[in-house]
């Protein structure tokens, strides 16, 4: 059986200190998470239990919902001190759900990426019109939902269809081994719903209108 | 109560990538139920949101897991989108590492009859139940014919007991419609009880639109000042109107998730 809390605390003895937009370090007998962008800031609410996670990470500085929660938009001003790695993963899993356990999953090799056309495939009821999208749209929709810069921070493992890359992405995006070693890469295995739904949006937005019936 | 350490349990909820309050319920009754140690781990995972039902075996430790969907109806969700996300075959499916179990839904439940009930008490207070009319109120789609079994299934019981002058179920998307609401009920006090787990999109924001008593959506419950809930009774349309939170955020819920545990291991015994 794995122990995900063991290897956390592993990862974080070994010197792991950054997932997404958190820095983590030691603080006393346990650890302490904060925005990347306050490191050094003295004037942070702090925060002690794991569950304040979730209000932490639910909205953004302007206070609108996210949820997209690898979205580059995780609020600042906080200091979330924790006793252990156990309380550490539980607010990880708020604050970057299911992104442990797919790292790990990944390194064991047990994760199989699902190209795009497959995703959408499957897909079925309001999302069974994606199955419509083209590459050259879905080129557009990935370049535009997934970047890093204002979209989603995962490193895409995946492709629209084998050997269909995304070039309007620079290639970093695509590779696992491209974060630096002490930071956790958020790996996405597959178009996440968002995606699918803003699929869905597209296909409808750019389907040509259909003339009224006489 | 039973004791499962060697298993985990993963509630599976809807989400929404629209509202704020919608995965509130699930992941209330997650920490609920981790806070009790009945389970080695309990997680949650979404449609809508992440954890996603495709992530979310990557995260669980033990091979063997429960799945206990926070779904209101057995229906399209739960017979096709849960399963197929999940890739399960039956309701005992090996996935991988895992030995997955799949429950009966949430509001399957026997309970479900009592905890509506309750709600629909406790937002008329003092208001005689021959004098009104008793409306749960369901999603309804035409994706799936079960839809609208449970709302159905719920109205039966309560109209067995002869307490409501009427009760009727309504359906945001098929007939009978919740906004003909004052077409439908013949009494002078209408109680609305949204069929629902959040107070989220639908019973939120679309019901009291279709219902009348806002004109547009109020936005989400979690950033309203001026809650729906608190500015009960409502008169319109010639009557006075009741609007309950839904079913989905009543304190009993964690003990059915725990008891659709029970039920699967009590019909699968060997």
């Amino acid at each position: 059986m794995r122990d995900t809390t063991q290897e956390l605390e592993h990862w974080l003895r070994a010197g792991g200190r950054r997932v997404g937009q958190i820095l983590i370090a030691p603080a006393g007998e346990g650890w302490e998470l904060r925005h990347t962008d306050d490191a050094g800031r003295e004037d942070l609410t702090v925060f002690s239990k794991w569950e304040d996670a979730r209000a932490i990470s639910n909205l953004d500085d302007a206070g609108a919902f996210r949820p997209l929660k690898t979205a580059p938009s995780l609020r600042h001003g906080w200091r979330l001190v924790l006793p252990d790695a156990h309380s550490v993963r539980l607010s990880l899993e708020y604050f970057y759900p299911a992104m442990l356990g797919v790292w790990l999953a990944h390194r064991d090799g047990e994760v199989k990426p699902v190209d795009l056309n497959h995703t959408l495939g499957r897909q079925t009821g309001m999302y069974r019109i994606t199955q419509k999208l083209t590459h050259e749209q879905a080129q557009r929709l990935i370049a535009k939902q997934c970047r890093s810069n204002g979209g989603c921070l995962k490193t895409i493992l995946w492709q629209i269809s084998q050997g269909i890359c995304v070039p309007l992405l620079p290639p970093e995006k695509f590779r696992a081994d491209a974060t630096a070693a002490d930071t956790m890469p958020l790996l996405c295995q597959e178009a996440c719903n968002f995606l699918v739904a803003a699929a869905r949006k597209m296909v409808k937005d750019e389907s040509p209108a259909v003339p009224p019936t006489p | 109560m039973f004791t499962k350490p060697d298993s985990a349990l993963v509630i599976a909820g809807h989400g929404s990538t629209l509202n704020p309050d919608s995965s509130g319920p699930t992941l209330n009754l997650a920490e609920e139920i981790r806070r009790r140690g009945i389970f080695g781990e309990v997680h949650c995972a979404f449609w809508k949101e992440e954890p996603s039902l495709r992530q979310i075996l990557h995260c669980v430790d033990r091979e063997e897991v429960y799945v206990v969907p926070n779904f209101i109806s057995e229906g399209y969700f739960t017979n096709t989108v849960i399963p197929r996300e999940l890739q399960l075959g039956d309701a005992f499916t090996r996935v991988g590492r895992h030995a997955v179990k799949y429950c009966e839904p949430a509001g399957n439940h026997s309970r479900m009859t009592e905890l509506l009930l309750k709600r629909a008490a406790e937002i008329a207070p003092g208001v005689p139940p021959e004098k009104t009319t008793l409306f749960i109120v369901g999603h309804g789609t035409n994706l799936n014919e079960n839809s609208a079994v449970a709302a159905k299934r719920e109205v039966d019981c309560i109209a067995a007991l002869g307490r409501y002058r009427e009760v009727q179920s309504a359906y945001m998307e098929e007939a009978p419609l919740i906004s003909d609401w004052d077409k439908l009920a013949t009494s002078p006090n209408v109680v609305v009880v949204p069929f629902f787990i959040s107070d989220g999109l639908h019973s939120y924001e679309d019901i009291p639109v279709l219902l009348g008593i806002t004109p547009e959506s109020p936005g989400a419950a979690s950033a309203n000042v001026a809650n729906v809930f608190a500015k009960n009774p409502y008169h319109l349309r010639g009557r006075t109107l009741y609007y309950a939170s839904s079913i989905g955020t009543e304190a009993g819920f964690a003990d059915v998730i725990l008891d659709q545990v029970a039920a699967f291991d009590a019909s699968h015994a060997a």
